[in-house]
């Protein structure tokens, strides 16, 4: 038997080698997308059996004899001990957001080489590794938070820095997120009505759940997700509709004052009336999307048009600047490792789970599931035409203003397209145009629309299906922004009530009113600069967040590698410090880039003098010169602030190893579990 | 049949779980109550509190 499993394990790691060495040695012609699913699929399986299980054994030394907090301090509330499976689930649905979405669909513009070996290999070697010593980390200390461990095991520097790092990363990620929507959105009277019906379909939902039918969340969530199914025709009625059209056709700027104006006030409402009822249904549809994508790969099995490496790779590419190295790694960010991911593995999970060993599957084995939606975004974006793909992708600042432009300038790149081509696209989906649909968004609801589509029903259900996947990005992306105000605005009333006392407290109004207005401002800010960015937002947002993102991870590589000196010197500290450097390369040269590149598509600063240089003395010019210096500024505050923590963590870690400084570990003590295995 | 029917009872379970179903269950059980709409209300309003204290993942 044990023979059986060997042989079958070595079957299983050479299967990945040969799917990988396909991928990797594969040019000029198209290859199937299970090519990239069984490479994925393998290396996965190979790197859960052997690296993970190595970390929870020998690092870890994961112990069921152990009572996890979720046994000891069972209130039956935040601490309840949970089926593996579901803390499974749970977890998987907290993690999963648009960032595994978007970001290879950007990352995509280099071909679907880079990007899938960064997701496979980053999220194997360093996200799921993040994830899994994050969450032992704060399951052995109670289930403390990122900020509190870094406070605790690095010193109060690094706590009070990762509290800032946090909410300056929430305010540009909320920026960001929101202008992928206002791009999906803009011109799109379909799309619009679609979006603007959840938000009544959410508030009955909270009334029905409130009033109604209390407690009845999943019969409750039944009924939001037939209506908003019905809104998505509703939608198309709505832009066949000669009076009502016009009604829902709103540009970039009005949309991106509607989601603003929302934003405030969705903060401010009573959570059961809008955020809950919306997030119990967007959590359900991501996670039943997420299947449907992975069943419609399997039965479509596309084949990949984007060749292995596009001509992009050296920098020039139209979706974003700058070079493979550091942008692909930047691009990609949730896909293969997250900092946010930090925050849940230190949230909610670590008070559910059971048993210790449980935190392998969940730990390790949510961010390889998460892994895989990246690569199935990766897919859907790389079946497309990449002629069609650089259309909807590029901005009008690059290609050119009008359509015989972006198709003169898209084939001269070697992407043959036609404007015939995007006219029948754009009339099949139910759209006016689809050039210059930047944010990542469309082009993966484009994707996701032709899988489905693909599957039964063809270009006669391409529409819905599209709509359908800009509702389910949206939806989510609202509840996103929605709460990360609501949480931004409890961050800032912390940090404010060190100042004057009231400003503190979460039931004062004013004080709530004032710090929901400065969140809101802050991100607002920041999304109407995408909007008016003639390269599109994206190519300067988008970096800025996965820099940020990277860095947050940064942040807590850092914890995660102080736990492990602490616990076994420096013997083991390699398996979050390789990572760890590997992001500090990557972020700090991105962020230099992004500062001090003489290139204007891709320095800040240099953007700035070129727009100076014109001697424009114009308002929207000013205004661009302004956003570009506060960018880069921005930029160098995120490197200042993690920097701050490295050497922190540094100073520590040479005091530990020479013997100077406390190396005792901050768990808490061993308390043997009452729960018989049955119960676990 | 019987892998089935496990699988669609841990899926429901599942969903229970995201819809905060199970942790009012336990919810009635620790407190000793039986389920009423000020209950759940109660309830709720508590977990709210708690669950959107954190950012939502991205």
């Amino acid at each position: 038997m044990l023979f059986l499993r060997r042989v079958l394990w070595i079957l299983l790691a050479c299967a990945a080698a040969i799917c990988l060495g396909a991928i990797a040695f594969s040019r000029g012609e198209h290859i199937n997308s299970l090519w990239l699913v069984a490479a994925a699929g393998c290396t996965y399986l190979v790197g859960y059996r052997f690296y993970g299980k190595f970390i929870a054994s020998r690092v870890m030394a994961l112990d069921d004899r152990r009572a996890t907090p979720a046994e000891r301090l069972d209130d039956g509330h935040d601490f309840v001990p949970t089926n593996k499976w579901i803390v499974l689930g749970h977890h998987f649905a907290a993690i999963a957001g648009p960032g595994p979405l978007v970001g290879p669909v950007l990352a995509a513009q280099f071909g679907y080489l880079p990007g899938t070996l960064w997701i496979i290999a980053g999220a194997v070697l360093a996200g799921a590794v993040q994830d899994f010593v994050i969450l032992f980390g704060s399951m052995r200390r109670d289930g403390k938070s990122l900020g509190q461990m870094a406070r605790e095991e690095i010193g109060k520097v690094g706590g009070f820095v990762a509290l800032i790092t946090v909410l300056m990363i929430m305010i540009v990620l909320l920026a960001v997120v929101a202008l992928v929507v206002v791009n999906a959105l803009a011109g799109s009277p379909w799309g619009t009505f679609t979006i603007a019906a959840t938000m009544p379909v959410a508030l009955f939902m909270g009334l029905y759940l409130r009033y109604w039918r209390p407690g009845k969340v999943l019969e409750c969530s039944a009924i939001g997700f037939v209506l908003v199914l019905a809104s998505v025709f509703g939608g198309q009625w709505v832009a066949g509709s000669a009076t009502l059209a016009p009604v829902f056709t709103l540009s970039a700027m009005a949309v991106a004052i509607a989601i603003i104006i929302y934003g405030f006030f969705a903060s401010a409402l009573p959570v059961w009336l809008l955020l809950a009822p919306r997030d119990y249904l967007s959590t359900f549809v991501k996670l039943g999307v997420i299947a449907l994508l992975a069943i419609g790969i399997f039965v479509v099995r596309p084949e990949l048009q984007m060749p292995a490496l596009s001509r992009f790779a050296d920098g020039t590419g139209p979706v974003f600047a700058g070079k493979i190295f550091p942008f692909c790694f930047i691009t990609i960010a949730c896909g293969a490792v997250s900092g946010f991911h930090a925050l849940i593995s230190s949230g909610t999970t670590p008070k559910m789970i059971s048993r210790e060993t449980d935190a392998t599957q969940i730990g390790y084995g949510a961010m390889l599931m998460e892994s895989f939606v990246a690569i199935m975004a990766m897919i859907a974006a790389c079946s497309l035409d990449p002629g069609v793909y650089f259309a909807v992708n590029s901005p009008a600042g690059i290609v050119g203003k009008t359509a015989d432009a972006a198709v003169k300038t898209i084939s001269g790149w070697g992407f043959p397209v036609t404007v015939q081509q995007m006219a029948d696209m754009a009339h099949h989906a139910g759209e006016v145009t689809l050039f210059g649909r930047t944010g990542g968004a469309p082009s993966l609801a484009l994707g996701m629309a032709h899988i489905f589509a693909s599957g039964g029903g063809g270009d006669a259900v391409l529409g819905f299906w599209y709509h359908f996947a800009i509702m389910f990005e949206a939806l989510f992306i609202l509840t996103i922004i929605d709460a990360g105000t609501r949480v931004g605005r409890f961050m800032l009333q912390d940090l404010l009530s060190h100042v004057w006392k009231p400003l503190g407290r979460t039931s004062w109004m004013p004080g709530v009113i004032g710090a929901s207005a400065v969140i809101v401002l802050s991100w607002g800010y920041f999304l109407i600069q995408g909007v008016r960015d003639p390269l599109g937002g994206i190519n300067s947002l988008w970096p800025l967040f996965g820099i940020a993102n990277q860095l947050l991870a940064a942040v807590a590589l850092s914890v995660a590698t102080t736990i492990l000196l602490k616990m076994h010197g420096p013997k083991f500290m390699w398996i979050t410090c390789v990572p760890l450097v590997w992001l500090v390369l990557v972020t700090f040269t991105a962020a230099y880039q992004k500062i001090w590149s003489p290139i204007p598509r891709i320095g800040f600063l240099a953007q700035a003098s070129q727009l100076q240089a014109t001697g424009s003395a114009a308002a929207s010019i000013r205004a661009q010169i302004f956003n570009n210096r506060l960018d880069a500024v921005v930029c160098g505050t995120f490197m200042l602030l993690v920097a701050i923590i490295l050497l922190d963590s540094l100073r520590l870690w040479f005091g530990i190893i020479s013997g100077t400084a406390d190396s005792r570990v901050a768990e808490t003590p061993f308390v043997p579990t009452q729960l018989n295995p049955e119960e676990a | 049949m019987k892998l089935i029917r496990r699988f669609v009872a841990g899926f429901l379970a599942l969903l229970r779980e995201i819809g905060d179903e199970n942790a009012y269950a336990r919810h009635l059980t620790s407190h000793g109550t039986t389920h009423s709409a000020a209950e759940w209300r109660k309830f709720s309003d508590e977990r709210f509190r708690a669950k959107y204290q954190n950012a939502k993942c991205c």
